[in-house]
């Protein structure tokens, strides 16, 4: 019988990001492969998500559930996690890191800014429908791609637009 | 009383020490000496000086052999510490009680206008965020430990200033047996201070009184405020469930007898400490007789040096005496 840190570990090491060589060509050229790429992100989570919530025996679908799996995702992608705040319809954090902070500078903005829609996007849909149910709205401000500080990320409980 | 006792008899021989040597330097400076006595003082003066570096740096090496030799025996206990004790089901158990509770108190904390009352539910908002983050840092730790990359496991629970106390004892966790001193102050902060043998008269309320006072306020209450009720229920609750798994790790700490090694690793420290900067004034004065004082020391200019040297001498004086009254305690490092 594995501990639960051996299977966090395990769900962690196979759903695992795509590498950033497979990512970036595709964000820079306009096409099918985004949508599939999306996607692709999107089940990543989605499994993500679910395996976590069996382990740690997640009930409850709420803002609170949403944050620790936000925590344990970006500690284990690398990226510091800041909590700002933490409600029953609202949450938000800043993160200091993100894989497009250490792309060579050939790769421009507009790339970036894309897997900031793209990317962030799809994992962020895909967490919060598993966690919360679809009604929450998510925001960031893209500020580490802009270079003006850390990113926040907020999501508010509400109907989609 | 016997501590009283030690403390008076120690600060009376010292001020004996220091009268004996204001009197010394005062007589050596009003009196004028010749230039053959004065050399022959200096020169005196930095023998005694040099001698009693030597027995400093015997002390200090040996009160940090001490130091040392506790630091690796806690070192070794520490990983088993947290593998054992704080499994993550155990430590997100405790996590949610801790956290009701400083919801609850500090709600109540704004809510109420009796003083003591306010005191108490501030005390209770303290003590379980310094818990919790005490926790949370061991909970990253054991995390690190299994393989897991830096997952602030109980982070997002965290108000902003709560994650800054969060992100400053991370930083001070530098060496392996300080994790055993977290799980001490949790247990510290839980039950209260329990040793007999710290040096520091600790008089703080511990969570579990402070929780025990506020059921019974929420028991008085309960005849007004129907609201009471369910507050002290849930109060209750995480009271019984915090103290079943504290109570675990308390047994085991005191079985290894964790309090009192840390106790005596404190007490090593303190005693480091002091030869340190004992050292670090013997090594100067003497330095300074020998480099500025001695070769510039003529005839002429030995009115402007007297009142040095007197001064000097009369700390070497001092530094005996301040060497005699530590043997006791270099003894019962």
């Amino acid at each position: 019988m594995k501990s639960t840190e051996e299977q966090i570990k395990t769900l962690l090491a196979r759903h695992s990001f795509p590498p950033l060589g497979v990512v970036i060509p595709i964000l820079e050229k306009a096409g099918q492969g985004e949508k599939e790429l999306a996607c692709q992100i999107h089940d990543t989570y989605a499994s993500l998500a679910n395996g976590l919530t069996q382990i740690l025996d997640l009930k409850d679908r709420n803002m609170k559930t949403l944050a620790k799996m936000y925590e344990i995702i970006l500690g284990h992608e690398g990226a510091k996690f800041e909590p700002i705040e933490l409600s029953e319809s609202r949450f938000s954090f800043t993160v200091s890191d993100c894989p497009m902070m250490h792309v060579g500078r050939n790769v421009g903005t507009q790339a970036k800014s894309k897997f900031c829609d793209l990317i962030c996007g799809a994992a962020a849909e895909a967490l919060v429908t598993t966690t919360v149910g679809s009604e929450s709205v998510c925001s960031w401000d893209k500020a580490l791609i802009k270079g003006t500080g850390k990113c926040k990320v907020s999501f508010t409980s509400g109907k989609k637009k | 009383m016997s501590r009283l006792r030690n403390t008076l008899s120690v600060i009376l021989i010292l001020a004996l020490g220091g009268t004996l040597a204001t009197l010394l330097f005062v007589s050596n400076a009003i009196r004028s000496m010749n230039y053959g006595d004065l050399r022959t003082v200096l020169t005196t003066t930095t023998a005694t000086f040099g001698s009693l570096l030597g027995i400093i740096t015997a002390g200090l090496m040996f009160t940090h052999g001490k130091f040392s030799e506790l630091a690796s025996e806690l070192s070794e206990k520490s990983p088993d510490y947290l593998s054992g004790m704080l499994s993550l089901d155990k430590v997100q158990r405790i996590g949610n009680c801790l956290l009701s509770l400083r919801k609850i108190s500090s709600q109540l904390e704004t809510e109420t206008t009796i003083e003591k009352e306010k005191d108490l539910y501030r005390r209770i908002t303290e003590n379980a965020s310094s818990m919790f983050v005490d926790f949370a840092v061991l909970m990253n730790l054991r995390l690190q430990q299994q393989g897991l990359r830096d997952t602030g496991f109980m982070v997002s629970e965290m108000d902003p200033p709560l994650h800054a106390k969060y992100q400053e004892a991370r930083k001070t966790i530098r060496k392996e047996w300080q994790i055993v001193e977290t799980i001490k102050r949790i247990v510290d902060t839980w039950e209260g201070p329990t040793s007999f043998i710290s040096e520091k008269l600790d008089t703080r309320n511990s969570l579990q009184s402070d929780l025990k006072s506020f059921i019974t306020i929420l028991e008085l209450k309960e005849k007004i405020d129907k609201n009471s009720k369910n507050i002290r229920n849930e109060v209750a609750k995480a009271l019984a469930d915090v103290e079943d798994e504290v109570g675990k790790i308390i047994k085991i700490l005191h079985e290894d007898r964790i309090p009192q090694l840390l106790s005596q690793m404190d007490h090593a420290s303190t005693i480091r400490g002091k030869y340190f900067y004992l050292a670090l004034m013997f090594i100067a004065t003497p330095l300074f007789a020998n480099l500025i004082i001695l070769p510039q020391l003529s005839e002429g200019t030995m009115q402007f040096f007297q009142p040095i040297i007197s001064a000097t001498s009369s700390l070497s004086v001092m530094g005996v005496l301040f060497l005699l009254l530590y043997i006791r305690k270099i003894l019962n490092v």
